[in-house]
Parts: C-alpha cells; structure tokens; sequence
C-alpha cells in the first residue's frame, strides 16, 4: 500500500513536471518570429496560407485555449511535421531516438563503472599523491568542452593511432549501428569522461564520510578489517547518495550527446536536433526538446524507483 | 530524544578560530593554485593588452596563418590577428561573461530556493517543480534552439546563460534554507514573535552565506565552460569580437591542417580557468566544511 | 591476571590548532568477573581511555604507556594483532545505538560477521548462532528478527544487538562507553540488568565508562573518578560513592540531583491547594497529529494543563511522550489539530500580528542544545538583545546596552562578555546566555526544553541555581521540560507525567513522585538509579520483583 501511495505520488509529481515542460515548449512557439504559423510553415509560406493556417489552428483566440488545443495535438502523438526533412516529427524521432539511448547508456555505464570504484579508492588514500591526481586529472575532464576532448581523441587515435575510425557507426537500423562496436568507443569515451569526473568526486565524498560513521567503528571494534569493511558496508552506503545524484545528470547526458553525435556524425536524434537548428526547422527543433525532457523525467523517476527498490530504509517510508 | 547530547568523542579543535576557514583554504594547494592560476589569468586579459598591444579588429591579409615566430609568439588566425593578443581580447569576454552569468545564475537561483525553503508546503512543491522541469531540459539543447531563433547580444548572452543556470543553486540554497530554518535559534525568535522577515534577513542568509558563495564559485565555473559552447553553438559574439570559446570553435577545423596553435592556446586558457575555478570551489567548500554540491 | 591492565597511558590529539593532551599518566585494572565504572564530565577523557584499550582511536591521537588485555600489549600492536583481538578477547559496546549499526545490513549478518571474524563457523552455523545470542540478550521471536534491518528496531533493541556482537566470542573484557546514555530510562535500567547479568554469567569484566553517577552505584563494584584526562581517585563503589576522599569527586556527587524515595511507611502528605488564578498558560484539550490516513503521528491526545503565576511545573516523560511537542504548542510553534492553547488569558490560535506578538512578548525561550540555541554570527551581546530589537524597538542602542549588561550580571556572566561570541563559550556559559535572552524582557513566563540535559553535572547545577534564583526575584512561571525526575523533583512544584502523548498524572510534585498514582510513573521512578549502591541495589531488587509481578518482559 505505500508502495502505491509513493508510486502515484512520484507520478503525479512527473506529470506536473512534464506539464509545466510544455509550457516553456508552448512559450518557445510562441515567441518564434513571425509567430507559430510561420514557424510551422516554413519561411516560405504565403500571406493567404498563414491565415488559413491561423484559422485552422485556432491562433485567433485566447492563448490557454490554444495551449489547451496544443496539448490536446501533443497527446494524439502529433509533434508536426519538419518541412526540412518532410516527415513527420515523430516518426524522425522514433527512428532517432533509440540511437541516443543507445549512445547515452553506455556512456552512463561506462561512466559509472569506472567512476564508483575509482571515487573508493581515492577516499581511501585520501590526500596521498595519488588522490590529488585523480582530482586533478577530473578536474581537466570535466573542464574540457566535449568537442574539443573529442578533438583530441580523434586526433590521437585515428590520426596518430589509428586504432578506432573516425565516424561513428552509420545505420538507419539499432542493429546497424550495434553491428559496429569498434567505431561506439571514441563517441562513449567522449560521452562518458565528464561523467566520470564529477562521479568519482560524489563517490568519494560519499565514501569518506561513510568512513566516520559509527557503524564502521562498530565492526572495527568486532574484529573486522579494513578491507571487509569497506566491502561489505562502506560500498553499499555510499552507493546510495550517488544513486540518487544519476537522476539530475540525466540531462547532462542528453545534452553531453548533442555534441558528441554532431563531432562523430552518428544519427541519432542529437544529430537531428544540430542539423534542424542549422535550418530552422521549428517543428522538429520544439519536439526534441519535448521528447528529450520528458525522456529526462522519465529516467530521473526510475532512477529514483531503483534507488527504492535498493534501500529498504526508502521502501518502509522512510530514509 | 531525550537524552544527553554530551559528546565523548575526541577533540578535533583545540581552539575554535573564527580565522580557521582561511586557514584551512590556505593549506588546501589545489585550490591556492586555482586562486594564483585565476589571478594571473585576470591579469594577464586585462593587463596584458596594455604591455603587448595588438589590433583586434582589422585584418592584415599579409600576416595570415603564421606559426609562432618571434613576433607574434603565438602564430597569426586566418585573416592576420595575432593569436596572443586574441587570446588576451577573447578572455576578457570569457571571463566577463562567465563571471556575470555565473552571479546572476546564483543570484536568481538563492532567490527562488530561499523563498520555496522558508515557506514551505505547496508553494514549495510548486516552485520546485518548476525547477525540475527546468532541468529536465538540457541546457544546451535551449541554448541551440535559442541561436536558432536569434543571435543575442552580450548582454542578452549573459542572461540566457544566466536564466539556463540558476536551477542548480537553487536546490542548494533551498536545501540550507530547510536545515537552517529549524535551528534553535530561528525557533526561539518565532517563539518570541519574532517575524519571518527577521528570521531570513538576520539569520537564514548570513549563515548561508559560504553556501552562496560556493555555489557561486561553481556556477562561475560552469558558466565560463558554457560560455565556450555557445560560440560553437551558433550563438556567439560576433566577428571581429570573439572569445575563447569562439576561437576555438574557429579554430576545429585548423587542427586537421596542423595549425596547433590556433586551438591549444584558446582550449588550455578555457581549461585551465574552468579546474581553477573549480579547485577555488572545492577548497572553499571544504574549508567552510560544507557537503555536497548538489 | 587482570583482565585489562593500564599503566601510565599518555594520549595526546594534533588538531588543526595544536596539540590537545586527553589523557595524562592514568593508570587503572579490571580484574576478571569484577566492574569498573569510569566516571567524569565532559573532556575528562574517559572514552579516550575506553578507545585506547582497543586502539581504536583516531588517527590523529598518539598514545604511550603501557596498555595489556589479557597480557597482550595493545600500544605497540599493528591493525592485524588489534583486530585479532577485538571481538574476541575484548569487545566494546558504543554509546549511540542509532548509528552503531549498518543500515543497510540485517542484523543477523551482522552478529554473523563478527563470530566469523574469528571463529571457522559456515555461512549458516554463523546464522544460527546469531539467533540464539539474539535470544540470550533478550530480543523477542529471534528467527524472525535475525532479518531484521536496524532501522526496524527501537533504540534499545538496537543496543542489545550491538551487546550481542560483543558477547558473540565470549570475550573476556567488555568495554561499554556510556552504553545506555542515549536510552530512555526505562530502557536503561534493561539494558543495565542485561549487562549485568551477561557478565555474571561468563565472568567478563566490565570496563564501564559513564557521567551517570546513578548508573555506577547500579552496575560497578569498583570506580576510577577522572578529570581533565588524570584519575583523581579509585576505589571500592560504596568507598567512593558515599565516603568520597578527593574533592573533586565530593563536589561532582554533591552536584548530582538526587531522586527521594519514599521510604516504606511514608505517608502521602495532604495536597495542597491549587492556585486559581488566571493561568499563564492553558493547554484545553490539545491534540496534535502529523501526517495523514495509515502513517498518522499521534504525537498529543487529549492533553490538557496550566501553569498558574509563578509556579514551575515539570512536564516530564521518556523520548515519544510528546512533552517537547506540549511545549512547543504553548509556544505557538506547533499548531494543534484540535483543541485550543491560551497565554495569559487570550487564545493563542486566534490571535494575529501586532496582537499575537504583544502575546509572546511575554514568553522566554530556553531549548536543550548550547549549540544551536545562540547564532554563532551574532556577538552574545546582540544575541541577548535580540527580544529589545523585535519588541522594543524605540530603545536607544546605549539603553538596549545597559539592559544587556544588567541582564547578563543577573545570570552570574561578566558583562565583558557581551563582546564575545558563542563559540568562545563553554556549554554552560551559553545555556546562560540562552537564559539571560529569555528574560531580557522580563517575560510572566519561562518555557525551557531541556534546558541542562546536554549539560555536565556540576554546571548543571549553576544553570538551575540561576533559574530559581531569578524566579524567586522576577516572578516568571516556568514550564519545565525535562527526562530527568531527580531535576524535576528539585525544582517543580506540580509535575505533569507524559506518556505516549497522553498525560499519565499530574498534581505536586511532592506526592506525585514519592507516591505515584499510576503504574507507569511508579515504574519510571523505580527505573531512575540514585547514586547510593546500597540504597540502589534495595531499589533494583524491589523493581525486579515489581516486574516479575507486573510481567512486562523486555520490550525495549
């Protein structure tokens, strides 16, 4: 029962979330020049097609009603149709879409798979040379713009060791591009390295004050060692917090994949997105942003249902 | 609980100094490396062009593409500027831009966190709903949709920036607000009718002051590495003005023909700002004993 | 041999700001079977003993001398040798059970662990062995809560499974440091009945360290009285306790509140009448719920009370009673569900703005932490000033100085001290401070939570000479918030008994607490140890003969 209590809650709290999201979505159209009926339409519409248009969409009346009205498009699946690419915005991004994903959870688990035990080891030698590299060098990570660290891969290696090419894997289908692993590594090493960064940071932080707890004192004091310790208790406490910072760094990832596909050619939905802000292609532009933020709340909510499932403190209502 | 809070723990302080946050970030050699490391750069933006006068704004065809020699010691651009004095007239920009964005972004963000901390309720989950769904949409990907529409002005460039940042501090400033608006002090004063103007003024953000001003520190940081995107983005300063950002957005394709030294000046000048900002956050952050950064 | 053998132990901490000596050339033995209590306020550096025995202090503490358990020298030993013997030879149970154990880890794995640190037991043997400990410390339907998480358990069941991980190898030395301060003190008296009998049944010797004067003439058979990291003075516990030699020591006891027992054949005094007039505060019927449906909180039911002019009345009660919540109803800082709350005749729920702010004028607030009570940014001086600057607000600031100055001498503080800040205060100093604000305004009333609970002793019983010293000149009321019965019984003269959000009883103190009317409040008093071992030791016997009747087993 208060699983279900939880559940609805965290629901409802993503739909108002998704809700105010289409407002600023709503907003943007509006405040586009020449107005939505010229953002939709292209810049090549006529005077007489506008005003049609106007009528048809009801851009002569109140604006709730016409957010109303919007909504109402936006829950048939209807996102508009580019006038770059002729398609339906949807379908685009169906095609898209799962490309990113694909893209943005490696990257995430690359990242993190490196990051967590990274973060351990350097609270445990915290403030030996060895902590202030690691530091040091995630500090450079996280200051590098994206495109200039992918820069710096491709030059090193596919120009001075060709080990990798210099595209990302091509394809209109998933498998296509899962066919191809080699030419995945530099878009998810790009992809992943401010993530490491700033997670080995959160691991530490959370692991050095895991250390001071008293529990640790606890089973110092039974005879455990160092080692034990952190295996069996440390990790999995710190893990926690760190858990729930993954929720908020979901859009940095989206974001992080916007460059990364544009710097390595890969056609996902970030490649689609650079390509229609070039052209100003309003309908595709306003729903990416649409399907990327509401991917975002998505993610944020089921990283927050798996950080309840892991802590029973969470699951009893209480943490 | 209703017992004793009397701690048998061992000293860790044998005297409590007010001077022990400055202390603490003195010893702290990252961090007074990022502090020398802002400085000199600060310096070197705005000094510099004083001792080393370049022309940033007309081209000189006959100097194009030079590589460092003894009188442009950072090689020339494609239309004949010299490297190092663009290095020092992008910064300014950088840095200007970064630091404003990254104060008004903190500015906004205490503003709305204060206000949804200390009331409460549903004006809270209101006002933090609206910041998770500012969140939930990447920050570059407005910023794109953002030059698709127009091409700002650095003031408006500034407020973009700002407007796309403030989200972050405002959960941590939220976050102090909460802690700190249940301290027995705070109690007492409303016990006494005290009213919720004091309580905020006089105690809730002179003691979130070092949060502010960490989360500043960050959020500058951040800004200045936003800022260098912008330009690759479309939504830079115009020619002949520029910024790091800009030149090394330029710059990308000059890699492939060798031309080193029209990327690394301006990609080491943006890292080296963005990690000393960070350290200076870190220090501070660890010298006024703060958690998390939210 | 004795079991545990120190000899000139030297602990010194380098801090930030300096070397800070702990512990200086103390020295000190348990022999097997036998209790030492350890006894001291507040950075006398008695837990700094406990933690060195078993090298457990942190890294910036350097120890020297000569520290043996069970002829093994733990000084010079290495972390491998340390942790060979932790949990075996000697164990430690820690003062806080909220945070001793892993939140994350059932509590059967984690007695699990420590018998497989240093026995050969499989996965399984471990487990099962964990349960039977979890019965032999009194846990009730083991098998059941062997899967347990911490978080699940009361305070008290959780110490008794931080007992069960020190008794799991049978260790000949068990070392607990202020093992039941953080428990109420119903739960205190269990787990003290547990340690002793534990102990008795295996021979361990007991290393206890504690503030609690009460506890020590409980549970020791001898004392080592510490101040300012020396041992003052060692002996036998009816030697020390009731013929103490060092002046220390007889200074500490004289400041310890004592509880009065009746004595059998004590005959309840008449009652004497109760004021009628106006009441400062009146509680009707308050009630106060937090949450919704299932998970509703119903921290008061039903409670009502009033405190007429000038008179202190004890609200007291074990940790959930809701006496803290009570107050802070009649602070106005917890709005009531139902019911109403009056101050000085007018209700409080009704009044609103300049009228509801002329109302708390006349309150003082005291809260329990030192700490947090004062704004470390503000000087003591615009601390104290604080009520002048919301309510009087024409003062001139050279009147608004002189009224802080006064106020400040009638806490017994120099007025220098108004220059200062918190932090250059010790605990007992701000807790005064904390008084002088509450009265600056010479309020008809005083509500103070807890206000020496996180005190020592000695200073504690400044604090309270103050207090009544300016009620008898001021005339304030008091509500008087506290878990401490022997305080109350000092200094109230009604006592309201709280418990689980309803009012047990309450009349004076007098005879309600030497002769209660409820079960609970006799087995709340019954429960709190005087500082006399022969007086306590008829107590207990009687409080466990009281229980066998009653039938509560170990609940908590």
């Amino acid at each position: 029962m208060d699983t279900f209590l939880y559940l609805t809650r965290r629901i409802l709290q993503a739909l108002a979330v998704i809700l105010i999201v289409t407002v600023v979505v709503f907003c943007l159209l509006h405040a586009l020049p020449g107005g939505p009926a010229r953002g939709i339409l292209g810049p090549q519409a006529t005077a007489e097609q506008i005003a049609a248009f106007n009528h048809e969409q009801r851009l002569d009346q109140a604006l709730p009603v016409q957010y109303v009205h919007y909504l109402g498009t936006l829950l048939h699946g209807d996102l508009g149709t580019s006038y770059t690419l002729n398609e339906s915005v949807s379908t685009l991004i169906e095609q898209r879409l799962p490309k990113t994903l694909v893209l943005t959870v490696l990257s995430a688990f690359v990242g993190l798979l490196l990051a967590i035990p990274l973060g351990m080891w350097q609270a445990v030698r915290r403030n030996k040379p060895a902590d202030y590299v690691i530091t040091t060098l995630g500090f450079v990570a996280y200051a590098t713009p994206v495109y200039f660290l992918g820069l710096i891969l491709v030059l090193v290696f596919t120009q001075l060791l060709p080990w990798f090419p210099s595209q990302a894997p091509q394809g209109e289908t998933l498998g296509q591009v899962l066919s191809q692993p080699n030419a995945l590594v530099l878009p998810v090493v790009a992809g992943a390295a401010s993530m490491v960064a700033v997670f080995s940071r959160y691991m530490r932080a959370a692991t050095l004050e895991n250390l001071s707890e008293d529990y640790v004192r606890t089973a110092r004091a039974g005879g455990s060692r160092q080692g034990a310790i952190l295996r069996r208790h440390v990790f999995r406490n710190s893990l926690t917090p760190v858990v729930a910072m993954l929720g908020y760094y979901v859009p940095v990832l989206f974001g992080g994949a916007l460059v990364v596909e544009q710097l390595f050619n890969y056609p996902g939905m970030g490649l689609l997105f650079w390509s229609a802000a070039q052209s100003s292609d309003y309908p595709v532009l306003l729903g990416c942003v649409l399907v990327i933020s509401v991917a975002t709340v998505v993610g944020t909510l089921l990283a927050d249902i798996a950080q309840r499932l892991v802590d029973p403190r969470v699951k009893a209502g209480r943490a | 609980m209703s017992a004793a809070l009397r701690t048998t723990t061992p000293p860790t302080e044998a005297v409590a100094g007010h001077r022990l946050p400055l202390r603490r970030f003195a010893r702290n050699r990252l961090a007074v490396a990022g502090l020398a490391v802002v400085v000199l750069f600060l310096l070197f933006c705005f000094v510099g062009p004083l001792l080393h006068s370049t022309d940033q704004t007309h081209t000189d065809l006959t100097q194009v593409n030079l590589a460092p020699n003894g009188s442009h010691w950072l090689g020339t651009d494609a239309v004949g500027h010299d490297e190092l004095g663009r290095l020092m007239y992008g910064g300014k920009v950088s840095l200007l831009v970064g630091l404003a964005a990254g104060i008004l972004a903190t500015v906004i963000g205490t503003l709305w966190g204060a206000i949804a901390g200390y009331a409460g309720g549903w004006i809270d989950a209101v006002m933090m709903r609206v910041v998770d769904a500012g969140i939930a949409i990447p920050a570059l990907f407005i910023l794109l949709v953002v030059s698709a529409i127009t091409t700002p002005d650095t003031l408006g460039l500034i407020v973009i920036l700002g407007l796309v940042s403030w989200l972050v501090p405002s959960r941590l400033i939220r976050a102090e607000t909460l802690t700190l608006k249940n301290r027995d002090y705070v109690l007492t004063l409303r016990a006494i009718g005290g009213t919720h103007g004091r309580a905020i003024a006089r105690h809730i953000l002179p003691n979130s002051v070092s949060t502010i001003v960490v989360a500043a520190t960050f959020q500058v940081a951040d800004a200045i590495l936003l800022v260098a995107y912008v330009s690759y983005l479309g939504l830079g300063v115009q020619p002949p003005s520029t910024d790091w950002g800009g030149m090394l957005s330029a710059g990308l394709t000059a890699a492939y023909s060798g031309r080193w030294w029209l990327i690394v000046p301006p990609g080491l000048a943006i890292i080296l700002v963005v990690c000393a900002f960070n350290a200076i956050g870190d220090g501070l952050r660890d010298a006024f004993d703060i958690k998390g950064r939210g | 041999m004795n079991i545990l053998e120190i000899e000139n132990l030297d602990v010194t901490f380098t801090t930030e700001t300096g070397d800070v000596p702990a512990v200086r050339e103390a020295s000190l033995y348990v022999r097997p079977g036998e209790t030492l209590a350890l006894v001291g306020e507040s950075g006398s550096g008695k837990s700094t003993v406990a933690l060195a025995a078993l090298g457990l202090l942190s890294g910036n503490a350097r120890a020297t001398g000569r520290v043996e358990i069970g002829g093994v020298d733990v000084v010079g030993a290495n972390e491998a040798d340390l942790s060979r013997l932790r949990g075996r030879t000697a164990s430690m149970v820690f003062q806080e059970p909220a945070t001793a154990l892993d939140p994350l880890t059932r509590i059967g794995a984690q007695i699990a662990e420590v018998i497989r640190n240093h026995r050969p037991l499989s996965a399984k043997e471990a487990a099962s062995e964990a349960v039977t400990l979890l019965r032999r410390v009194g846990i009730p339907d083991p098998e059941q809560r062997a899967s347990a998480f911490p978080f699940q358990l009361s305070g008290g069941q959780r110490q008794r499974v931080v007992i069960a991980m020190a008794i799991a190898n049978s260790p000949g030395l068990l070392i607990a440091d202020e093992p039941t301060t953080a428990l109420d003190v119903t739960v205190q008296a269990e787990i003290l009945d547990l340690l002793r009998a534990l102990a008795a049944d295996s021979g361990t010797g007991v290393l206890l360290v504690t503030h609690n004067m009460g506890v020590v003439a409980d549970f020791a058979d001898r004392v080592a009285v510490m101040l300012q990291g020396e041992i003052v003075e060692t002996g036998p516990v009816e030697e020390v306790l009731l013929r103490p030699s060092h002046e220390y020591t007889r200074r500490l006891l004289s400041a310890v509140p004592r509880l009065t027992v009746a004595e059998p054949g004590d005959v309840p005094a008449a009652a004497p009448e109760v004021p009628t007039d106006a009441a400062v505060v009146e509680l009707r019927d308050i009630s106060v719920h937090f949450g919704r449906g299932r998970r509703t909180v119903r921290a008061l039911q039903d409670v009502s009370l009033t405190v007429a002019p000038g008179e202190t009345v004890g609200l007291v009660g074990e940790s959930g009673s809701g006496k803290s919540t009570a107050a802070r109803v009649a602070l106005g800082l917890v709005p009531p569900t139902s019911g109403s709350v009056a101050l000085f005749g007018t209700d409080l729920g009704r009044a609103r703005g300049r009228a509801r702010r002329a109302l708390l004028a006349g309150v003082g607030v005291v809260l329990q932490d030192p700490v947090a009570s004062l704004d470390a940014r503000m000087s003591v001086g615009e601390c104290v000033a604080e009520p002048l600057r919301v309510h009087r607000r024409g003062m001139p600031a050279a009147e608004r100085r002189a009224r802080v100055a006064e106020v400040l001498e009638r806490v017994r503080l120099p007025r220098e001290l108004a220059g200062r800040g918190p932090r250059e205060l010790s605990g007992g100093q701000r807790q005064r401070v904390s008084l002088a604000r509450a009265l600056v305004l010479e309020p008809r009333l005083l509500v103070a939570d807890e206000p020496t609970s996180a005190l020592d002793v000695s200073v504690q019983q400044t604090v309270l000479e103050v207090i009544t010293e300016l009620q008898d000149e001021l005339g304030f009321a008091c509500l008087f918030v506290s878990h401490d019965l022997a305080v109350v019984q000092q200094f109230a003269q009604r006592v309201v008994v709280m418990h689980a959000g309803q009012i047990e009883e309450q009349g004076p103190t007098e005879t309600t607490l030497l002769h209660p009317g409820t079960d609970y409040t006799r087995r709340l008093i019954a429960a709190v140890p005087v500082p006399d071992p022969v007086l306590q030791r008829r107590r207990r016997a009687e409080r466990r003969a009281a229980l066998a009747v009653g039938g509560t087993g170990a609940t908590a």
